[in-house]
């Protein structure tokens, strides 16, 4: 078994503080090699040329070219079947097959659940369609459902706690598989003064994903790495994010938005979750034993999102701030983010493999609401039966 | 689980908390050797193999516009210790050096026979203009500079500059609903910044090889913006802090060492040629937070924070709060990325590095000025009354 090899020189916590001074992006395939011995090099050479007939070249370039024929990997999606995260499954396994790579994605439960008539299942066939094998079944026995075949590289986009992803992670330690990817959570940082969330920090004690990320580092993977995502947007999304804002604005409805408005998130598209994960595949050296916020690089406010949604539909924008609690309703269930300042920076992922953020969500904000419109959603009849008592509150707030 | 104090070193798990770094006992007394020993080891061990190396090919003839007040204070004792020729151009109401807490009588004496003065006002041009091109200088760092037009006599006289480098501001930006504001961002033409624009333009279009950089809010040790100093004053006075609104907007404060450090990682780095680079600190802190971390750093007990509509006052002339009242803060990644400098102060750090050598010491700027504060408290009483 190769041994994990760490290039990046500093150590995980001190990526954005006083030792880690990191060479000049534009050198840093050359500087990458300065800083790694021969010996290491031909090792990850040796492991990708047991695989292909064609010699791989010894140009030092070809650890971080997209993958060549030479850098093939088989890869296992285990994707959960509901939620925020499902959707980001769905674009790594479209983002590695369009790179030539073999995805096998297992999605948990039936195939014939109801679960999968909702997006991104309902667009599966496009994965198929590009070479891809979707199956279903239960992670727990992930060896049985696939079988004999082999995998250089596991992603578990399902489990939030050990007990789910243990098994997984498990058998793919004894089938040999080189490389595990974890899709954990930004929602385990301690939250603190201040801002943002950076690899590194204190998550909270009782998380349960932490102690998923621990048990991964613990086993003896050639490569593991950590993804810790927020919110996304994007087309096959499981989840609804902004949508919500669109409901009530081409309705005309007012935006009831909890506190003062000016709480910060990130919200990715999706996209940029794929590329950072592909790109962990691609540079599974670099990226081994690291934690990546797997975000984009720009936050925004509650308020501005609602703005930029308002924009996006070319319509007139009316927020309502209202205080939870006086309305007596759980802003969990009224408002799609965690009411708080919950703002991750993909500082790792910039420094350690070069990735940078594509989202820009004036633009990709226009994209969805343009889908939004073609689905025929701004016709769909709706309740919004805790805006209506929020409002509510509020009007007899005034008139007292 | 690792459930671990904020000042304990960097650990190899990637658990650990190291949301503040530790910070090396020689920073905690400005000593401008220990500094630049590790700069130059900095600049050596992090430019990449076949790069153009440039490096401070021997000392340079120096003029800093300011120098005696705050960032040019920590900047210019830099680069007397890195060898260089430092002349300040002051019009000498304040004295040209002055001892700086916890800086041992030698180095002081050192750095005071090797600095030079230059008498002047910089709004009289032609005498900035004639002085400048009698003494001739190789490099100039314009700290104090405002509008465009102060600096057009700098660069009319020394047509052979090697570089201009500036300190403008990162209240250039746009406001905007995405943030942070990295250097490509819109910037605003309109805003009270708008001379430091002005110049930024002015030094592109004379084909000067110029660097500018743009702080947030700088703190530190002799800060003449009462920004810690406006926390301070209410810890000691044990009065809670008036904070307007929510209290939850975000913004970025950046120590002065980290930021005369800056300024001397560009001195002769053809990467920062023509480019502009945000620095500040490496994380973001809410209101509400930075009254917490002064009082940590200062050692005062958590305090009491009142929140207040600005708006149902009338504050006339007086400021009630140091900060602009909205989301402020930067990204510095791309002077980490390509200069390999990064912050060295924590929040909390910083924040008693600066309550360690000058207010805990008995000496501010400004002295304190509850008058908006009583305005504040005293309606909160009234209405809980």
């Amino acid at each position: 078994m190769a041994a994990a090899v760490t290039f990046a020189a500093p150590a995980l916590p001190s990526l954005h503080s006083s030792s880690c001074s990191l060479p000049p992006l534009t050198h840093r395939s050359l500087s990458f090699v300065a800083f790694t011995s021969p010996t290491i090099t031909k090792l990850s050479f040796h492991r990708s040329s047991r695989r292909f007939s064609s010699a791989p070249s010894t140009s030092v370039f070809s650890i971080k070219a997209a993958a060549a024929a030479a850098d093939k990997k088989r890869v296992l999606v285990v994707n959960t079947n509901s939620g925020g995260h499902a959707v980001i499954g769905f674009y790594f396994a479209q983002q590695l097959l369009s790179s030539g790579h073999e995805v096998t994605v297992l999605t948990v439960g039936d195939e014939s659940s109801d679960k999968m008539k909702k997006p991104p299942f309902t667009r599966f066939s496009e994965l198929v369609s590009a070479g891809g094998k979707t199956v279903w079944g239960n992670p727990a026995q992930v060896g049985d459902i696939v079988g004999t075949a082999k995998f250089d590289v596991v992603l578990d986009n399902n489990g939030k706690d050990l007990d789910t992803v243990k098994p997984v992670a498990d058998w793919a330690i004894s089938a040999g598989v080189e490389q595990f990817l974890y899709i954990s959570s930004a929602g385990i940082y301690k939250p603190l003064d201040e801002i943002p969330h950076v690899e590194g920090d204190l998550v909270k004690d009782d998380a349960s994903h932490v102690l998923v990320e621990k048990y991964m580092a613990g086993l003896s993977f050639s490569s593991w790495a950590v993804f810790r995502p927020q919110y996304m947007i994007g087309s096959g999304n499981n989840k609804d994010c902004e949508e919500w804002f669109f409901d009530r604005i081409v309705r005309d409805r007012p935006v009831p938005i909890p506190g003062s408005g000016m709480q910060l998130t990130n919200i990715s598209h999706v996209r940029d979750l794929s590329s950072m994960l592909s790109l962990a595949v691609e540079n599974s050296a670099a990226a081994n034993g690291k934690i990546f916020n797997c975000v984009s690089d720009r936050a925004v406010t509650f308020d501005g999102l609602a703005k930029l949604c308002a924009q996006a539909a070319g319509r007139e924008l009316k927020v309502i701030h209202y205080d939870p609690k006086a309305v007596g309703i759980d802003a969990k269930k009224a408002f799609p983010f965690r009411n708080m300042h919950f703002y991750a920076e993909p500082r790792a992922a910039k420094e350690i493999m070069g990735w940078t953020s594509s989202t820009n969500l004036p633009e990709d904000l226009k994209e969805r609401f343009d889908e939004y419109v073609k689905i025929g959603r701004d016709k769909k009849p709706m309740q919004f039966d805790i805006d209506d008592k929020i409002l509510g509150s509020l009007k007899v707030a005034v008139t007292v | 689980m690792a459930r671990l104090v904020a000042m304990q070193p960097r650990q190899a798990s990637p658990w650990a908390s190291s949301s503040s770094p530790l910070l090396p006992s020689s920073l905690s007394e400005f000593s401008g050797a220990a500094l630049s020993i590790s700069l130059q080891k900095r600049r050596r061990t992090w430019q990449p193999k076949g790069a153009l190396q440039v490096t401070a090919s021997g000392a340079k003839k120096i003029l800093i516009m300011g120098g005696t007040r705050f960032i040019g204070v920590f900047l210019s004792r830099l680069l007397v210790k890195e060898g260089h020729q430092v002349t300040l151009f002051t019009r000498g109401k304040a004295p040209i050096t002055q001892q700086l807490p916890g800086e041992s009588d030698q180095d002081y004496e050192d750095f005071k026979s090797k600095i030079l003065h230059l008498k002047g006002d910089r709004k009289d041009f032609e005498f900035v203009k004639t002085s400048l091109a009698a003494k001739g200088f190789d490099v100039i760092y314009d700290i104090n500079g405002r509008e465009a037009v102060e600096v057009e006599p700098i660069l009319d006289a020394l047509p052979k500059l090697e570089q201009f480098i500036y300190c403008s501001s990162a209240g250039v930006y746009l406001k905007s609903d995405l943030l942070p504001h990295f250097e490509t961002d819109a910037v605003d033409p309109k805003s009270r910044h708008k001379g430091k624009l002005e110049t930024e333009s002015l030094l592109d279009s004379r084909g000067v090889n110029w660097t500018s950089i743009r702080p947030v809010y700088i703190y530190g040790p002799l800060n003449y913006n009462p920004v810690e100093e406006w926390f301070f004053h209410r810890l000691k006075a044990g009065r809670p802090i008036p904070v307007p609104n929510s209290g939850v907007q975000i913004t970025q404060l950046g120590h002065v060492k980290d930021l005369a450090r800056a300024f001397v990682t560009v001195l002769g780095n053809s990467k920062a040629s023509k480019q502009v680079y945000n620095i500040s600190g490496s994380k973001y802190v809410t209101f509400d937070g930075l009254a917490r971390a002064c009082a940590k750093g200062a050692g005062f007990p958590e305090p009491e924070i009142v929140h207040y509509n600005p708006k149902e006052f009338d504050f006339g002339k007086k400021k009630a709060f140091p900060f602009r009242d909205q989301h402020f803060f930067a990204s510095i990644e791309k002077a980490q990325r390509e200069l390999g400098w990064a912050p060295e102060f924590g929040l909390v750090e910083g924040l008693a590095d600066s309550y360690n050598l000058d207010f805990g010491r008995g000496t501010f700027r400004k002295p304190a000025d509850f008058t908006t504060d009583d305005m504040i408290l005293g309606k909160s009483l009234v209405l809980q009354s």
